[in-house]
């Protein structure tokens, strides 16, 4: 009896959750985008339900990759570390031990972003080198060059990206540890639920900040959207996506938006998702407050170079480091 | 070779950015030698767009070709047919009446104004800035139906012709009044949204110091137009043209030659075109709008250079039975080339396609035959 | 109506290609889906610069030599269903370029564009309307939303 309920819990957290995130790109695109550039914009539905279905039912085509089937299976596998994330966090699964710990949250978001390497190098699309043009004719600069794919540029980036754009989510989850002193979920939920939420003390609002700049690094999201600029390598590792592997990209980027609030609603509120306790309404809330936020902030930036992204991230992390420092105080 | 004396950069790879691609408004090729990111060498290869238009235009008559040079390009049109006019004119040795005078330096500044201010806009897409994109592309607006409803077309207008006007493009009253609230307007607008652009510290940020022409550099590479003028040279060919003499403006130039100067250029020169409309509006002589008490005549081959949006504008033909023979058009865009390869140089990709950008470069403009004679 | 149907009218990937023309076309479909005047995103069309991602080709511009290949392999590697709108005078007949000379014909034009792809939606005019457009694709809809 226990454990039917139990499953319950779980599955009915999952099938919610998968239903909101397929309303916060329209949301997104809709609400915020759409009122900002003075424009009516699309409907709430089409961004995120209907261009994931209408993708289902297109012509599945090769992609021009030296691995095609490798290629085409890496969205998938990104689905299933998203929704495996969104287990973990679940209440009813902390039985799991060390499983259920900041540590394999951060693992397998790590797995995440190198999901991206891996698209980048495999991807070979039209638009780069393979554009049929003379170039190589007589009085050419330099054409004994080796030329790159604009995805081989994508991969460089997510290297960069994996080596120093993730220590401000790290660096944000580890203040929730400093503070409650256990690595485990349940003893930080077990904490808060004790002693209130972590968000109302000063390391906790620092953290607050740093985490809400890492999670809009690592969705890849303006003005942090160097893997993707439309300017020069057009979509990135993306490029070479059809059908409906192209679907799974796009659910999966809802379903990362969800995942991660429902993480900051878990270790900076106590609240862990759980559909069986009344208090999951605050997890949709905060579901749908990031996404609003990091719509407004993107909407009115620039893409950042290198240049301004080493201080930034710099920056961002130095705070996040006198948040660990302030919880000791 | 070449790279054994720079020894200091080496060449790893070469990005070719295609013929299709977003940040290109129409065909073109640029190839970039990086390093790490970095861009070493750069090439870029025109010749995409070549539709012929000299080899076209050899043996039309002189109104079917003056028409035809509008087509050239969709931005600049007017001043094409301007300056085609203009030769013909010279040749055959017309006057214009001086009403139809003012009614063509109204619809060149208002080309100004909607060319400037889709320059913005690109600038602010290729930025990744979609939001100033596109409040650009709504000032802009009003400027397009202005041109629509003085020439009949919002792009494309044809309103010169030989001797004058077309009688189609006369101002009346009614026209008059909706010019000035839509001045008034756009004044409004463009001066709030270049406060808040230089304001905006994640923009200025990205653009202060990228994609450097030095002014020697500059002259050096014949750049030409708001190019130059961002460099610190104070040199606007409107200055010389005896249409623009009942005028009074003032010749706009920025320090630096960074991209930060050349987007500050184009929208220090908005006001100034604001200004000469309304002057033209307010001194608008009455009188006839067309001459077409003039005869044909053979003529040798007559030049004509004038300050377009983009720089100096040449264009020549000779006359032989009211045909035009051995037209030659040379577009500003074509010697700002030059300068837009030696810009991305030592940049971040990113950046350079940014400092590629910064030049406004319009390549439908720029692809006629040329011959390089090496001096 | 099914789910297929449904779903392919409610979201619609629309690329552009530019095939060496004046550029007005150009600046008029960009017009029409950046200038919040015309916005066609309220009528469920997304821009996308990606072949692999978009259901509507939009082609401007006589075919110069050296777009016709690359105009080509993008119409290949758009998946099925699809559907191509010529927009322009230019794409629909070449245009000027084509059809108007001296004593010299010209040898650029590597011919309007179903010559080299075919066309199931033309949008003339010279430069096309914003308001033209949106019409243009409107009209090509059925073609998508019936195919198997």
């Amino acid at each position: 009896m226990n454990i039917t309920y139990s499953i319950l819990g779980v599955l009915g957290t999952l099938v919610v959750a998968f239903i909101v995130s397929l309303l916060l790109p329209g949301i997104e695109r809709k609400f915020i985008h759409a009122r900002i550039q003075q424009r009516v914009g699309p409907p709430i539905t089409s961004p995120g339900i209907m261009a994931p279905i209408k993708f289902f039912f297109k012509q599945t085509i090769s992609p021009n990759s030296p691995m095609p089937r490798l290629y085409n299976a890496l969205p998938i596998v990104s689905l299933i570390i998203v929704l495996v994330l969104l287990i973990l966090l679940i209440p009813q699964m902390y039985f799991l031990g060390a499983l259920a710990s900041v540590i394999a949250i951060i693992g397998f978001l790590k797995v995440e972003e190198i999901m991206y390497m891996f698209m980048g190098s495999l991807s070979k699309s039209v638009l780069s080198v393979r554009m049929p043009f003379p170039d190589l004719a007589r009085g050419a600069k330099h054409p004994e060059t080796t030329r790159t794919f604009l995805e081989e540029l994508s991969t460089l980036r997510a290297f960069r990206l994996i080596a120093f754009g993730s220590f401000p989510v790290y660096i944000a989850i580890f203040v929730s540890v400093a503070v409650t002193g256990s690595l485990y979920l349940t003893d930080i939920v077990a904490y808060q639920q004790a002693n209130g939420p972590i968000l109302f003390t000063v390391a906790g609002a620092l953290g607050a900040v740093v985490f809400f700049i890492g999670y809009m690094i690592l969705l890849n999201e303006y003005p942090f959207a160097i893997l993707k600029t439309k300017a020069d390598v057009i979509e990135g590792p993306y490029l070479e996506y059809a059908a409906k592997y192209r679907s799974y990209v796009y659910l999966t980027r809802g379903f990362l938006m969800f995942v991660l609030a429902s993480l900051f609603a878990t270790l900076f509120l106590g609240i862990a998702p759980n559909i069986l306790n009344p208090n999951f309404i605050i997890t949709l809330i905060v579901a749908l407050l990031f996404p609003v936020l990091m719509a407004v902030m993107s909407a009115f930036s620039p893409i950042f170079t290198y240049k301004q992204f080493y201080p930034t991230v710099a920056g961002v992390s130095i705070l996040g480091v006198l948040a660990i420092v302030a919880a000791f105080l | 070779m070449e790279d054994n004396k720079k020894n200091r950069t080496v060449i790893e790879a070469e990005v070719p950015m295609g013929t299709v691609h977003p940040a290109a408004l129409e065909p073109y090729r640029v190839r970039l030698f990086v390093e790490d990111e970095i861009v070493r060498d750069a090439e870029i290869t025109v010749g995409l767009n070549h539709r012929g238009i000299e080899r076209i235009m050899e043996g039309l008559p002189v109104e079917k070709a003056n028409s035809l040079t509008e087509k050239i390009c969709g931005i600049c049109s007017n001043s094409h047919i301007w300056n085609s006019c203009l030769v013909g004119e010279k040749a055959i040795g017309i006057e214009v009446p001086e009403r139809a005078q003012y009614i063509r330096i109204i619809m060149e500044e208002l080309e100004r104004l909607h060319s400037h201010f889709l320059y913005l806009a690109h600038g602010s897409e290729v930025l990744g800035h979609e939001t100033f994109a596109m409040r650009l592309f709504y000032i802009r607006e009003t400027v397009m139906d202005l041109l629509g409803m003085i020439g009949g077309n919002r792009v494309q207008y044809g309103v010169s012709i030989l001797g004058g006007v077309r009688p189609r493009c006369e101002l009346d009253e009614n026209r008059i009044q909706q010019i000035k609230t839509g001045m008034d307007l756009i004044e409004e607008k463009a001066t709030d949204f270049a406060a808040r652009f230089v304001a905006d510290p994640l923009v200025m940020s990205r653009i202060t110091g990228v994609g450097v022409i030095s002014q020697k550099d500059a002259l050096r590479l014949a750049a030409t137009g708001p190019t130059l003028r961002a460099t610190g040279v104070a040199k606007d060919l409107r200055t010389e043209m005896k249409e623009y003499e009942p005028f009074d403006f003032n010749v706009i130039t920025q320090e630096g030659g960074d991209v930060k100067s050349q987007l500050l250029m184009r929208v220090m020169e908005i006001p100034e075109s604001i200004n000469i409309i309304r002057q033209a509006i307010r001194d608008l002589p009455d009188g006839p709008i067309t001459n077409r008490s003039w005869e044909m005549q053979d003529a040798p081959l007559t030049k004509s250079y004038i300050e377009v949006p983009r720089g100096t504008l040449y264009h020549s033909y000779a006359l032989e039975d009211g045909r035009v023979r051995h037209c030659v058009i040379r577009t500003p865009s074509m010697a700002n080339i030059g300068a837009m390869q030696h810009a991305c140089i030592g940049h971040h990709i990113t950046d350079a396609q940014l400092s590629i950008v910064q030049c406004d470069p319009c390549f439908t403009c720029t692809d006629r035959a040329i011959q390089i004679i090496k001096i | 109506m099914s789910l297929k149907s449904y779903s392919r009218g409610r979201a619609i990937h629309v690329m552009l290609v530019y095939t060496g023309g004046c550029n007005g076309c150009d600046i008029e479909i960009v017009n029409c889906i950046y200038s919040p005047k015309f916005d066609a995103e309220q009528y469920k069309v997304f821009l996308t610069w990606n072949p692999r991602e978009a259901d509507v080709l939009v082609v401007t511009g006589p075919v110069t030599k050296h777009t016709e290949q690359p105009l080509r392999e993008i119409y290949e590697a758009i998946p099925e269903p699809k559907a191509v709108v010529a927009a322009g005078a230019c794409a629909l007949m070449g245009g000027v370029y084509k059809n108007c000379h001296g004593d010299i014909p010209s040898e650029e034009i590597a011919g309007p564009v179903d010559k080299i792809i075919p066309v199931d939606a033309k949008v003339p005019g010279c430069a096309v309307r914003p308001q033209d457009i949106v019409a243009g694709l409107v009209s090509a809809l059925p073609l998508l939303l019936n195919a198997d």
